[in-house]
């Protein structure tokens, strides 16, 4: 692999046995899939659980990481809204990733801080000052935030790891394979859509339209045709959130909207698409079924914001909650950024919604979420959400435990005030 | 038998094979605190994948991957090395955190000429594998 000066000089230990090691498995990495060299990154985002002992390896005598770097959502669930927290019954001092890696957070938060990572605890760097441009490549874990900045944003973000997100928080380099190299970016698979009711066409729709989309298309590049151009940021966050989860998506094309996709011929390269594949109802509804593994009607808990909630998300769902009561057999459990949660303050949606008794966090609601462990123990066992993702990851990290129901915003602050899930969109 | 491929991450072992036909992950497949298979089919659940030479399709799954298979590395649970068909750069990064030879993309399906139990040399450095089948049990080290 082609090196330059300056990245012999970080292989050579120049820089520190932190670097050194760093530079050494981006390397690696890259030799394993044929790059020819590294190329500058501009953004990291390192997701809390992580391990000490490799973390230390890593930054070993780094004073500062090279790119913006982010921090994924908080191992602890209960540092947005102490009180309400204990109120639904999560222990304190619960630690997410104490309990599955037995690792010293402490210990961890504090090499972050040296290294300057800025604290945002979210899955949703984008909306809280980590914003890749066009061509940007970066190297985040949680899949979500890197299908997203890769598809909507233009960014080069490709299937990693967290050991390498972190070197290459420390070096400024990443391997020159994947979204990176524009050749590999282009659709694979067209997606055609069937009569679809665009114009209602809620959240959940969007996450079932992309789950099912993950699950045929595995790790192939996609491009969806005939979306409205008008699609805004969270329809499109739920649309390619769940992708990765069904399936192992790089790139989701929506074209109109992603940047490098103003038209279908543009996404495709001008080559034909290797697969078509169309969309319709049935297969909306196959989606929904899939996440759907609850028999009963009677929802204990209701989870939203995986990915952490946008601020206008949280204006919706202060509006439908407005004046009105969470039911008391029921627990709400909304997940945003701190960052947001301050704006949503200032507005006045965090007052509405605690005072319906909704309870906020800035922990993950999806795989890691406290109550997919220790939700059996506390009479948890019917969950409704309006994530693909939550819905996928909290069946399979429960064990089956927990039973999941999956609808629109509406149709979960509906059942968080009356307990029962009814059919409205 | 000697198979020809290419090297995902360097180092010489041999040991007794292990073969998974589904794409492996080191989160939820793996319990990197006793070293155990956590994948539900009768062959491999509860089966001990210390010291063993993992042979499998691909890597899946959580991009923590890595980071259990580094921890099972330190206290001496890992596998010793990985023999897939085509690696991804999660399954990699595992490997080369939890110092495991690797090798890919061989001129024979792994998956079909490997069986578990088979004594393998694993040589990372230049992509070679060699295949010792069980019944030749003297050239198995004692």
């Amino acid at each position: 692999m082609f090196l330059t000066q300056e990245e012999e000089r970080m292989l050579d230990g120049d820089y520190g046995p932190g670097i050194q090691k760093s530079t050494e498995l981006l390397v690696k990495l890259g030799e394993a899939f044929d790059a020819k060299r590294l190329v500058p990154a501009q953004s990291a985002h390192i997701h809390c659980a992580t391990s000490l002992d490799l973390l230390l390896e890593l930054t070993e005598g780094a004073t500062q990481c090279r790119v913006i770097t982010t921090t994924h959502p908080n191992p602890y669930p209960d540092v947005l809204d102490p009180i309400g927290c204990k109120r639904i019954g999560l222990p304190e001092n619960y630690d997410i990733y104490e309990f599955i890696h037995g690792g010293p957070w402490r210990q961890i938060e504090d090499i972050f801080k040296r290294l300057g990572y800025l604290l945002t605890y979210t899955c949703v760097p984008f909306l809280v000052g980590n914003l890749p441009k066009p061509g940007d490549v970066i190297s985040w874990g949680g899949t979500s935030g890197a299908v997203t900045a890769t598809s909507m944003f233009g960014a080069c973000g490709s299937r990693d790891s967290v050991p390498a997100n972190i070197a290459t928080s420390v070096t400024g380099r990443a391997p020159y394979i994947g979204m990176a190299i524009k050749q590999n970016r282009y659709a694979q698979v067209l997606v055609e859509l069937d009569r679809l009711d665009l114009g209602n066409f809620t959240n959940a729709d969007y996450g079932a339209l992309g789950y099912y989309i993950g699950e045929k298309t595995g790790s192939k590049n996609v491009v969806i045709n005939g979306l409205p151009k008008t699609l805004s940021l969270e329809q499109f966050r739920y649309l390619v959130s769940p992708m990765p989860v069904s399936g192992a998506t790089n790139i989701c094309h929506v074209v109109g909207v992603t940047p490098e996709a103003w038209t279908l011929a543009q996404a495709l390269g001008g080559s034909r698409p290797e697969e078509v594949i169309t969309v319709g109802k049935d297969q909306i509804k196959e989606a929904v079924d899939k996440l759907t593994t609850a028999h009963s009607g009677e929802v204990d808990l209701v989870r939203l914001g995986c990915p952490h909630c946008s601020i206008i998300e949280l204006k919706d769902i202060a509006s439908l909650l407005d004046g009105k009561r969470v039911h008391p057999n029921v627990r709400l459990f909304v997940a945003t950024a701190k960052q947001i949660y301050v704006l949503a303050e200032a507005m006045g949606y965090v007052d509405i919604i605690k005072q319906s008794g909704g309870v906020f966090t800035n922990t993950c609601v999806g795989s890691q979420d406290p109550f997919n462990f220790i939700g059996p123990e506390l009479g948890i066992e019917t969950v409704a959400t309006n994530s693909a993702r939550s819905a996928h990851y909290s069946a399979r990290t429960s064990r089956g435990k927990i039973k999941l129901l999956y609808g629109s915003t509406a149709q979960c602050i509906d059942s968080a005030i009356t307990g029962k899930w009814r059919a409205i969109r | 038998m000697k198979l020809k491929g290419h090297k995902i991450n360097g180092g010489r072992v041999e040991g007794e094979a292990i073969v998974c036909n589904d794409a492996f992950s080191f989160v939820g497949d793996f319990d990197p605190t006793t070293g155990n298979c956590l994948i539900k089919r009768p062959e491999l659940e509860g089966k001990s994948l210390i010291d063993k030479i993992l042979v499998c399709p691909t890597g899946k799954g959580s991009s923590r991957g890595p980071l259990n298979a580094y921890r099972a590395m330190k206290v001496k649970k890992s596998p010793k090395a990985i023999v897939c068909t085509q690696a991804e750069p999660v399954l990699a990064a595992a490997a080369i955190v939890a110092n495991m030879p690797m090798v890919d993309r061989l001129d024979k399906n792994p998956l079909e000429v490997i069986k578990t139990g088979d004594w393998v040399k694993v040589n990372g450095d230049n992509g070679l594998v060699e295949v010792i089948h069980p019944g030749n049990q003297s050239l198995q080290p004692k």
